[in-house]
């Protein structure tokens, strides 16, 4: 399966240069530099070398509970949102996969459309849905479901349903590009060894997608954590996550040193997650290809 | 800390700001002629002010008035780094109380004698003149409590046999001390015992109300949403909202205990045009025809000594500057919450939190 992928330094079968090749990376990496090292950097430094170097922020980070349970919470509702995108968007992918002309197209245009409208809106929108006298409380209503309207608004359901909604895309793109890049033969041949439909999916069509799904999980999940604008709309101050807290340290506390500390930290906490992630799906896959 | 002072996010003023100072970094010639450079939050606060005050004082002593809108956080960024710099930005800042206390050191003295004939009494400080003043009062629905069954003091937000329904309170500004402060005032303690505040004691009297709260507002906007839409019967507010919202006839309000809130005028140290700062703080006291107007536009009373006398009968009672209105406003220890900040931040984080 490897042969069939090309690999970074190959370009329409021509071997670039180790320097043509790293001159096409230059712009990208100053724009890296420039943009996201340069300014974390600072805020890191502030954190800890700011007058003079120090760990009290890091400590205070640990010492009060708040930070640490903003941060679990943060983490748990990154989780669901995953687990929900990857429940509603695989589903979709492998339909998409499936299908062609216009179909595909109204279905990619369906996943599309939402990615080019601004998060306000989409958050507005959920907020209009979901409000107290809003869209669904007066269809559970009216339809006899709930005498009262219920709380909706401001739960951590909400928050999760409207982030899967908002990063949904981020899912299906990848799965559908794996699973489009499953040849036909394969499941085909499954079936004809006498492979059950379940079978088939099981040991062929999952294991071949899951370098889809899983950069799927990670850009969902990932972009989740350092999620701002949709948590602080839909949800109440119970379901405040971390963007949240470090934005108010930077813009109302003037706290720039403490801000640093608590992105440090989750920093820390995220190259961990991602570097255990790999080694699990490593493992995963190896075992996959195996059976 | 006015309302419009307390938004979050990089504004369309912010980017203005931005190019306000690049024009007047651009112009130095201005500078040598006589102009004064004023930041304020925008908005109609800014427009208000230009129309009662800068005009009438580039007419008067034909010293150009260049306006700066900026978010405070944004113009004290700019402040602290052009202190360090020595390029200073603006001559007049907009501050807060706990501002004028934590930011002491950009800040000139001012001759306050010069000031005072008239200014309200108490309102000219060391670094820092009461520009606008409103407070943090308690409103209501008269539909949910009409007449008699009105509510009278903090004490009754907590009460929710006697006054049942949802309420709601700020996740915005000040709330880390607003909060605990109101707590108290309803919990029994008199306004002159409040600080330093017994934080475990107020926490305890918030956390009897918590399960009632139902909306947490971010902002003035909200506020007037979240009592329009009966997600809650009762808030806290932002004088500057509770008015209207007396004015439309459905909601009341009182300055019962109401925690001054104060927007100040404050000079930077080594500015531009320190000399033309101080005369446009002089300025600005004076004129109580212009103040009437102008404290009726952005709903917060300005600071003028006269003003207050010339306000209707039937209008009184939305005038925070009104003496029996004044008298009843709670005033905060802005040097105790300047040093515990952090702290009062980190309880109230963790409590809304839980």
């Amino acid at each position: 399966m490897s042969a069939r992928r090309p690999s970074a330094f190959f370009l329409g079968g021509r071997h670039l240069s180790e320097a043509a090749s790293l001159a096409l990376l230059v712009p990208f990496a100053l724009l890296l530099v420039v943009v996201f090292l340069l300014p974390l950097g600072t805020l890191l430094h502030e954190s800890l070398l700011v007058p003079a170097p120090t760990l009290e922020h890091y400590e205070r980070v640990f010492a009060q509970p708040v930070y640490l349970r903003v941060m679990w919470r943060t983490l748990r509702i990154a989780f669901y949102v995953t687990l929900v995108a990857l429940l509603l968007g695989y589903p979709l992918a492998y339909v998409m996969s499936r299908s062609g002309g216009l179909k595909l197209g109204l279905m990619a245009a369906a996943v599309l459309l939402p990615l080019w409208t601004s998060v306000l809106v989409r958050t507005y929108a959920w907020m209009v849905l979901l409000q107290r006298n809003g869209l669904v409380n007066e269809g559970l209503t009216g339809l006899g479901f709930v005498d009262a309207p219920i709380r909706l608004l401001y739960t951590e359901g909400a928050v999760v349903l409207a982030m899967s909604h908002v990063l949904l895309p981020f899912m299906v793109l990848p799965v559908f590009s794996a699973l489009k890049g499953i040849p036909d033969d394969y499941p085909r041949a499954a079936q004809m060894l006498g492979a059950s439909g379940w079978s088939t999916f099981r040991e062929v069509i999952w294991p071949l997608s899951l370098p889809g799904v899983v950069s799927g999980c990670l850009m969902v999940f990932l972009l989740a954590l350092g999620f701002f604008i949709t948590p602080a709309l839909i949800g109440g101050p119970q379901q405040m996550m971390i963007a949240t807290l470090v934005s108010q340290q930077v813009r109302e506390m003037l706290n720039w040193p403490f801000a640093g500390a608590l992105v440090g930290v989750l920093l820390a906490f995220v190259l961990a997650l991602t570097i255990a992630f790999n080694r699990f799906i490593r493992l995963e896959r190896f075992v996959g290809t195996r059976s | 800390m006015n309302e419009e002072e307390g938004k979050m996010g990089v504004s369309r003023r912010a980017i203005l700001a931005g190019a306000a100072v690049l024009a007047a970094l651009a112009q130095p010639a201005f500078a040598q002629k006589g102009e004064v450079v004023i930041a304020t939050t925008g908005g109609l606060m800014e427009k208000s002010l230009q129309e009662h005050f800068y005009k009438r004082f580039e007419a008067e002593t034909g010293i150009r008035v260049r306006s700066v809108p900026i978010e405070l956080p944004d113009q004290w960024a700019r402040a602290v780094a052009g202190a360090r710099s020595g390029n200073v930005p603006f001559d007049i800042v907009t501050a807060t109380p706990p501002d004028l206390v934590q930011r002491k050191d950009l800040l000139a003295k001012l001759d306050c004698a010069r000031i005072e004939p008239n200014a309200l009494p108490n309102s000219c400080f060391e670094h820092g003149l009461m520009r606008t003043a409103g407070g943090m009062t308690l409103v209501w629905s008269s539909k949910a409590f009409p007449g008699a069954k009105a509510p009278k003091s903090w004490a009754d937000f907590f009460d929710v046999k006697n006054f049942p329904g949802p309420r709601a309170l700020p996740e915005t500004g000040d709330r880390e001390w607003w909060v605990p402060t109101m707590a108290l005032i309803a919990d029994g303690v008199p306004a002159d015992k409040l600080f330093p505040l017994d934080i475990d004691r107020a926490y305890r009297k918030l956390d009897t109300i918590k399960p009632h709260v139902a909306a947490w507002w971010k902002s003035g906007d909200n506020i007037m949403q979240i009592m329009r839409g009966g997600d809650a019967v009762m808030t806290m507010s932002y004088s500057s909202r509770s008015v209207p919202l007396a004015r439309s006839g459905d909601f009341d309000f009182t300055w019962n205990g109401a925690i001054r809130d104060v927007g100040n005028w404050a000079v930077l140290k080594n500015g531009p045009n320190t000399k033309n700062a101080m005369t446009f703080l002089e300025f600005f006291v004076k004129g109580a025809s212009e103040h009437v107007p102008f404290s009726a536009k952005v709903n917060f009373d300005s600071n003028n000594r006269e003003a207050a006398g010339m306000i209707p009968a039937d209008e009184r009672k939305f005038r925070p500057s009104w003496p029996d209105n004044w008298s009843k406003l709670v005033i905060a220890d802005y040097e105790w919450i300047a040093a515990n900040r952090e702290k009062l931040r980190e309880r109230w984080t963790t409590w809304i939190t839980k």
